[in-house]
């Protein structure tokens, strides 16, 4: 075991922390630890006061110096199975050499330390010798295993380790020359910066983070439609560009909303505790829903910055770490209050939501004022204008004109889209009371003819009355008729005979009784004054319906009748306009005033605003020369409205304005309130200190990344190390508490802890300091005995190789086939993706149902640019181990499996890949030679061996006798994807190059980052 | 000291992996036409190559805990919650009830807020007739006339219940032993656990088949079978119905197997070299999972192929079983697949979410479901594959006895309900002919021998040899288990 190297030998002394609470934890601690509702025997092992305290009957569990006089030793050789500890029924057993351990350190005194991550760091010594300091510590460690760094890497092997680790991209060719020619000193230094300098950068860094964030584009439950907040995602992005220092970043995600005067940045931030899933299930019930998201925010933000499985607290009190149920609460208590809904609404948006405007917005929004006020002030010089007067002030100028407009003559109004319930639409030649046809409609219960779209909207007179024609049939006569008008909505209606139609609320405008059924067997005007119906005055209607109720009624010549008076007309009249309140579209403070109506006295100043308005955007009696400068008008003003539009809007945390008070949820259940909490942190942890009576999620980031806090940096520099190194010093990156590992170089975690806050939590310094080091130059090849002692690399006898990430494999196929799209940021893309991903498992009413694949640059932007749908990602992502981004992740998996090597060979955006890459290949080479050369350095950074060439080459010359032969198969290779080839190339050579470059793209070299 | 506690398992033996990887080489040889999964199979009967320890779906060391009955599970998921008043819990006495009013002291506070808000709860009695089947009597709705052929095979456990009221909770929960997102799914863990009897396929399978058009569909997730933290090498497979089975198992266009087995030899050479360059035993794990790939490219079609199989056995599944991506055609594919080795097929059959109109949409389901239930469970028995082959059906809860909306003697809609519903099981490890569990007069709630979710897939687990407590993983502190951290245990009064 490598493991033990670390323990205690010969003469060195038991420590508690590396060598007994691990022990303990994970076999005694379940029955005998923190949590009271389960403890046996009234007994604690994890304090010493538990554990020495002496009992009546028993010995104690521990007696210093003397293991025979220990009850617990006793227990832990007993032969007796009622007896013996851990007792068999719990599957627990302590191996031979935990027992000699647990001996040992009774007999030295058995002695308790408080777990080690709790200690605040210590800045340690740094050991004596040459090199940087994390050399050092890595050097001692070695030392201690009879271990040394192996050598330096070669310079093809270091520069594509650096280009993946800080850009998540492979380096090109140029790159790699320059990098080869410059031996100088500090050259290894400078080819860092330029890849920290490099804004591919902050897209490999966003990617860990957002993982850990759980961000997605669709709320993740039951429809799981799309969400709108990938502002977050950029501002991730940005934040690691612009190298935020990690306190900021920290503060600005969990309280950015709190901040004095927060910028639109800062709010955005806050979108990191909106990420987690939602739901908008019907039947949901929203106190549980409530409760389960405080629980996630709670345990994602101990997780994700204290390294603590707090959520093992939700329940009950913690088995293992001195967590309690009540700090878990008071944690909980910080996120409890959050002001957005339990059910999402399956909506874009999700409130609170925010505009992002951008840092221009204010100018740009002058520039568009700017134009419409060049309009304005022209029209205003025109004679129309200044001649205008008002119709109302001065009666004489006014005429009331009696219209009438037939909206039903022959058949519907043209361009209606006509639908109906009961037989199709039946229009015929007997009874006709007008025209050439009249609607004949007939239903053994409710039937109708109806549209709501498609025809020009028509509007509605002053004094309205509505009016038609029906002859109902003598031998089928219906018990009821209707008429219904569409606005906004189906919601005027009249109704004469029996009533029986359950449309709209009885005795309302929804639903007007007008009258008996009229006589049968003869054409019948029916009428019915437009405000019975709540159809007022310049109101628009989008359509209407004839409906009839068990039986056959015909129905003809539907129109409305109703005067025009342009005193009451607010086309017309200025004052008539104030009086109508239409305040739709009108902006403030115009708007309010509008609605405050004609009584209201304003001042003339206001009046003459007003009036501007009015003239400018509104009156229809100006003539043509205003209405073609308003046309004018109208175009500035919906490019601005298309600008605000275009502007995103994101998902922002906030809370409610009257907090909600936090319980003790017993066992957990949501229903089950017990003692109140108020908002506090874990009391083994350092004090927090509130600003207030009552602690904010503002003192609450602050107290993370406050000097104080033990756990933040430990736990962030470690993820970075995880990131770079492909392991932790911690293996265990999510759990910082006694059931997770020890690190394997605890001073050099709290070297760079402290380091990592002396620069100001600088992270672009820290990652420049780990990749600079002799440790991460070495070399990654060892003998197989190496391989088999330190399978994961922990002691750092050679330098890190792994897998690449899902996002990575993708992007350097793009990459290297020069197909890529650098574009940053927006909305979620939604390249290639197999059919039938999202189809089979969505909900039926989903908008992410189907998969609506993008074209063009969309296929080729890099992967985090990707659209996440939570319950079915992208195939990639998933057959490469990315989490469904459903919780919080904090380190994926690298599994070797053969859907990997399938995706590889034949997906389409591989595939395609290859053949940009082949193509790349004849065009910069003429050789068959230098073009093997060319693909296998842009893949892998270096020359093949004699040996590789000469294998690659074989391969070549057989795809190429092949597709020589079947020149038509060649086509079809080159022709997977939706770029298109280059016609230039012969075809059976590019597709035999393709091949090649698809190849080079599937070696285990090419997989991992060597 | 635990610096390595978790099993890595994608470090296998390397010298053994080096043996099988040598043994290959000189079977196919440098030249010539490779025979793929066809070689393979002769070279190693599938069997064996599971007793020297697979190399593909390599299981634990240490499991099974004890020899277990069941070598396979086909679940058979009917997602949406089906009705266990309109199948299997027959209530005899309740047309009496009809629209009379649940009483109060049933009803209980945990209602769902689609019918929590109507004004009363009129008891909707079964308009389906029950009679009794098979030699143990079983009372079986006339709307599964097939698997009422069959109840001597079978166990209804007549009084599970799940902690979910949701949909999506819910699923989660039968799934993967818990409501919230995250844990692995039952077929991830005894994939984790067991590995495969395969090379040529995956250890778990997903089919995600039609439903009748006009019945309520849910959603699935693809957490369902999806290995929240084990490594991703065990999550469900999903074989979809039309040309790409697997997701890119066809080659692009104009590139045919000869072009694949060259360039599988090229790259098999080159990256040989970059193992004795690097010396990482990932590179050999490499190099067998492509040549894995290469299998699949053949065995799956192959598999999917169901023109293969006789007009009898066909017959068995009835006609819906010659519609690509029908129920029937997933079930005799899971037959399939099982009988090659795969260890968990999973077949979510959705529609099952009947509020209204119940009858109707219900009778749809059924006729879509019952002879391919029924069939399967023939088929396996014929081939002597039952003994062997765990099957287990079920949906995510129950439905309420009281109606949702419009009430009359022929129509009625139903609401969820967790607290008590019906499942069965049937085939390795599981006594047929018996039940379990009663619930009260109303099927409101359980009176005797209620089973939790957990205690479902407990039993499922020891059907295979898997003690559940001890089958476990360290994850973020916790030593997580299907079964979750409450007690559960196996329905003894099932097994054989």
């Amino acid at each position: 075991m490598l493991g033990l190297s670390l323990l205690a030998e010969g003469g060195e002394a038991v420590n508690f922390n590396r060598d007994i609470r691990p022990v303990l934890s994970d076999k005694c601690f379940a029955c005998h630890g923190i949590d009271g509702d389960s403890r046996e025997a009234k007994l604690r092992l994890d304090t010493p006061e538990g554990a020495f305290q002496k009992k009546r009957r028993r010995k104690s569990a521990l007696v210093a110096g003397k293991p025979d006089e220990s009850e617990a030793w006793l227990r832990i050789i007993s032969d007796d199975e009622d007896e013996v500890m851990p007792p068999p029924d719990s599957h627990k057993t302590l191996s031979n050499e935990e027992k000699k351990l647990i001996k040992r350190w009774i007999e030295e005194g058995a002695s308790y330390q408080k777990h080690w991550a709790f200690e605040p760091p210590v800045m340690p010594v740094v050991p004596p010798g040459k090199g940087s300091e994390i050399d050092r510590f890595v050097e001692l460690g070695l030392k201690k295993n009879d271990l040394k760094l192996s050598p330096e890497a070669n310079r093809e092997v270091l520069i594509r380790r650096v280009s993946f680790a800080l850009s998540g991209l492979p380096p090109t060719i140029e790159e790699i020359d320059e990098f080869l020619s410059d031996q100088t000193e500090g050259s290894y230094g400078r080819m860092v910066d330029q890849y920290l300098d490099s804004s591919h950068y902050g897209e490999e860094m966003a990617r860990h983070w957002l993982d850990a964030a759980r961000y997605g584009d669709t709320h993740g439950m039951h429809l799981d439609n799309e969400r709108q907040m990938w502002a977050y995602r950029d501002w991730v992005i940005k934040s690691f560009n612009k190298n935020i220092p990690y306190d900021d970043f920290t503060v600005e995600q969990l309280a950015g909303d709190l901040l004095p005067n927060p910028k639109v940045d800062q709010l955005v931030a806050t979108g990191f505790n909106r990420c987690n899933v939602t739901t908008g299930e019907g039947g949901s019930i929203k106190e549980e829903l409530i409760f389960r998201y405080a629980v996630d925010r709670a345990s994602t933000t101990a997780q994700v910055w204290l390294g603590l499985t707090a959520q093992c607290a939700v329940c009950h009190d913690h088995k293992y770490d001195p967590i309690s149920q009540k700090d878990f609460y008071s944690l909980y208590a910080f996120f409890n209050s959050n002001a957005d809904p339990a059910m999402d609404g399956n909506s874009l948006l999700t409130a609170p939501v925010i505009k992002v405007k951008p840092e221009n917005y204010d100018a740009k929004i002058t520039e568009y004022n700017e134009l419409s006020n060049t309009v304005v002030e022209a029209m205003e010089k025109l004679p129309a204008w200044s001649s205008y007067q008002d119709p109302a002030d001065k009666k004489l100028i006014g005429r009331i004109k009696d219209i009438e407009a037939i909206w039903f003559e022959d058949n519907f109004p043209n361009g209606a889209k006509v639908g109906n319930s009961g037989h199709p639409l039946t229009l015929v030649d007997q009874p006709v009371f007008s025209g050439e046809k009249a609607l004949k409609r007939e239903g053994k219960e409710m039937a109708q003819d109806y549209y709501q779209s498609g025809a020009a909207p028509l509007t509605v007179p002053t004094g309205s009355n509505f009016f038609f024609y029906v002859y109902l049939d003598p031998k089928d006569t219906p018990e009821e008729v209707m008429i219904q008008f569409h606005t906004s909505e189906w919601s005027h209606r009249a109704v004469w005979g029996a009533d029986l139609i359950d449309f709209g609320k009885k005795g309302t405008s929804e639903r007007f009784v007008a009258g008996p059924l009229p006589k049968t067997g003869r054409w019948v005007r029916l009428e019915v004054p437009g405000v019975k119906m709540g159809l007022k005055a310049e109101m628009q209607i989008f359509g209407f319906a004839f409906t009839v109720h068990g039986g056959t009624a015909y129905f003809d010549h539907l129109g409305v009748i109703g005067h025009e008076d342009p005193t009451t007309d607010p086309k017309a009249s200025f004052l008539a306009w104030r009086k109508a309140k239409q305040a739709k579209g009108v902006p403030e403070p115009l708007s309010q005033w509008i609605q405050e109506g004609a009584e209201k006295k304003r001042k003339p100043s206001e009046l003459d605003r007003l009036k501007d308005y009015y003239l400018a955007r509104v009156c229809g009696t100006l003539g043509k020369e205003v209405e073609s400068m308003r046309a004018e008008l109208a175009k500035i003003e919906s490019e601005k409205v298309n600008y605000e539009k275009g502007l995103p809007s994101t998902f922002v945390y906030r809370d409610l304005a009257k907090p909600r008070p936090s319980y003790v949820m017993k066992r957990g259940e949501y229903n089950q309130p017990g003692e109140k909490v108020e908002p506090g942190t874990p009391s083994v942890l350092p004090a927090l200190v509130k600003s207030g009576e009552q602690a904010t999620r503002l003192d609450l980031a602050k107290w993370l990344v406050s000097r104080e806090n033990p756990l933040t940096a430990r736990v962030v520099v470690n993820r970075f190390w995880q990131q770079v190194f492909g392991i932790g010093l911690v293996k265990t990156s999510h759990d910082f508490g006694t059931q997770g590992e020890v690190p394997s170089h605890p001073k050099l975690l709290d070297y760079l802890a402290l380091r990592f806050q002396d620069t100001g939590w600088d992270v672009k310094a820290l990652m420049r300091e780990m990749l600079m080091t002799k440790t991460f130059r070495q070399e990654s090849a060892a003998a197989s005995p190496r391989w088999n002692n330190d399978p994961e690399n922990r002691w750092l006898a050679r330098g890190p190789r792994f897998r690449l990430d899902a996002e990575q494999l993708r992007d350097q196929a793009l990459f290297v086939s020069g197909l890529i799209d650098f574009k940053m940021g927006g909305r979620g893309v939604m390249p290639y993706q197999p059919p039938n991903i999202w189809e089979p498992v969505a909900f039926g009413g989903s908008n992410t149902r189907f998969y609506k694949r993008g074209s063009g640059a969309d296929l080729y932007r890099r992967s985090i640019y990707t659209f996440f749908k939570r319950t079915a990602p992208h195939p990639m992502f998933v057959n490469f181990d990315a989490p469904a981004r459903e919780q919080f992740c904090l380190k994926r998996e690298r599994s070797n499996t053969p859907l990997q090597a399938l995706q590889l060979m034949n997906d389409v955006q591989h595939f395609e890949a290859a053949r940009g890459l082949g193509e790349r290949a004849m065009k910069s080479a003429s050789n068959v030679g230098e073009r093997v050369d060319f693909i296998f350095r842009r893949v892998v950074s270096r020359f093949p061996e004699v040996e590789e060439k000469k294998i690659i080459i074989g391969f070549f010359k057989k795809q190429l006798a092949k597709y020589q032969g079947v020149p038509k198969e060649a086509m079809k290779a080159i022709s997977f994807g939706e770029s298109e080839p280059a016609k230039s190339l012969d075809p059976s050579e590019l597709a035999a190059w393709s091949l090649v470059a698809n190849l080079v793209l599937n070696m285990d070299e090419a997989i991992v980052r060597n | 000291m635990k610096l390595s506690s978790a099993i890595d398992l994608t470090n296998m033996n390397p010298l053994f992996e080096n043996q099988i990887l040598q043994t290959r080489r000189q079977f196919f040889g440098d030249n010539g036409m490779r025979l793929g999964g066809v070689a393979l199979a002769a070279m190693m009967a599938p069997r064996d190559v599971a007793r020297a320890g697979s190399l593909v779906n390599p299981g634990l060391p240490g499991l099974p805990h004890f020899a277990g009955k069941a070598k396979a599970v086909i679940y058979l998921h009917m997602n949406g919650g089906p009705s266990q008043l309109d199948t299997w819990d027959h209530k005899p006495d309740l047309h009496k009830q009809f629209d009379k009013d649940l009483p109060k002291s049933f009803l209980g506070n945990r209602i769902t807020t689609m019918t929590s808000g109507q004004g009363r709860f009129p008891v909707a009695p079964s308009k389906f007739k029950f009679s009794q089947h098979g030699e143990c009597g079983r009372w079986v709705s006339e709307l599964l006339p097939h698997t009422a052929g069959v109840v001597d095979d079978i166990a209804v456990v007549k009084a599970v219940h799940s902690n979910a009221i949701n949909h999506d909770p819910a699923c989660t929960f039968v799934m993967t032993g818990s409501e919230v997102p995250g844990k692995p799914s039952m077929g991830s863990w005894i994939s984790y656990g067991m590995g495969a009897e395969t090379e040529d396929l995956p250890a778990f399978v997903a089919l995600t088949p039609n439903f009748p058009n006009g019945s309520n569909a849910q959603a699935l997730f693809s957490r369902m079978w999806g290995p929240g933290f084990l490594p991703g090498r065990n999550s469900g497979v999903v074989l979809r119905s039309g040309n790409d089975p697997v997701l890119h198992l066809e080659n692009p266009p104009g590139v045919d197997r000869q072009d694949r087995r060259s360039m599988l030899d090229a790259l098999g050479k080159l990256n040989q070299r970059g193992f004795e360059r690097f010396g990482d035993p990932e590179i050999q794990t490499r190099i067998s999972q492509y040549e894995m790939a290469f299998r699949m490219q053949a065995s799956v079609p192959d598999l999917t192929d169901l023109s293969q199989e006789k007009e009898s056995t066909l017959g068995l599944y009835g006609d819906r079983v010659k519609t690509p991506g029908s129920f029937a055609s997933s079930a005799l594919l899971a037959r399939r697949l099982v009988e090659k080795g795969v260890r968990v097929v999973q077949i979510m059959h959705r529609g099952w979410d009947s509020h209204g109109n119940l009858p109707k949409e219900l009778g749809n389901q059924c006729l879509d479901t019952d002879q391919a239930c029924a069939g399967l469970i023939k088929d396996l028995k014929q081939r002597g594959m039952l003994d062997e082959t765990l099957v287990i059906w079920g949906g995510e809860f129950g439905r309420t006895v009281y109606s949702q909306g419009k009430l009359s003697r022929e129509t009625y809609g139903r609401d969820h309900h967790p607290k008590n519903f019906c499942m069965w099981m049937a085939g390795g490890g599981i006594k047929g002919g018996t039940e379990i569990g009663e619930t009260d007069e109303f099927s409101y709630n359980p009176v005797k021998d209620k089973v939790h979710i957990n205690e479902i897939n407990a039993t499922a687990l020891h059907c295979l040899g898997i003690d559940h407590e001890k089958f476990t993983l360290r994850y973020q502190g916790l030593d997580e288990r299907l079964t979750g951290v409450e007690p559960r245990k196996v329905i003894s009064k099932i097994l054989t």
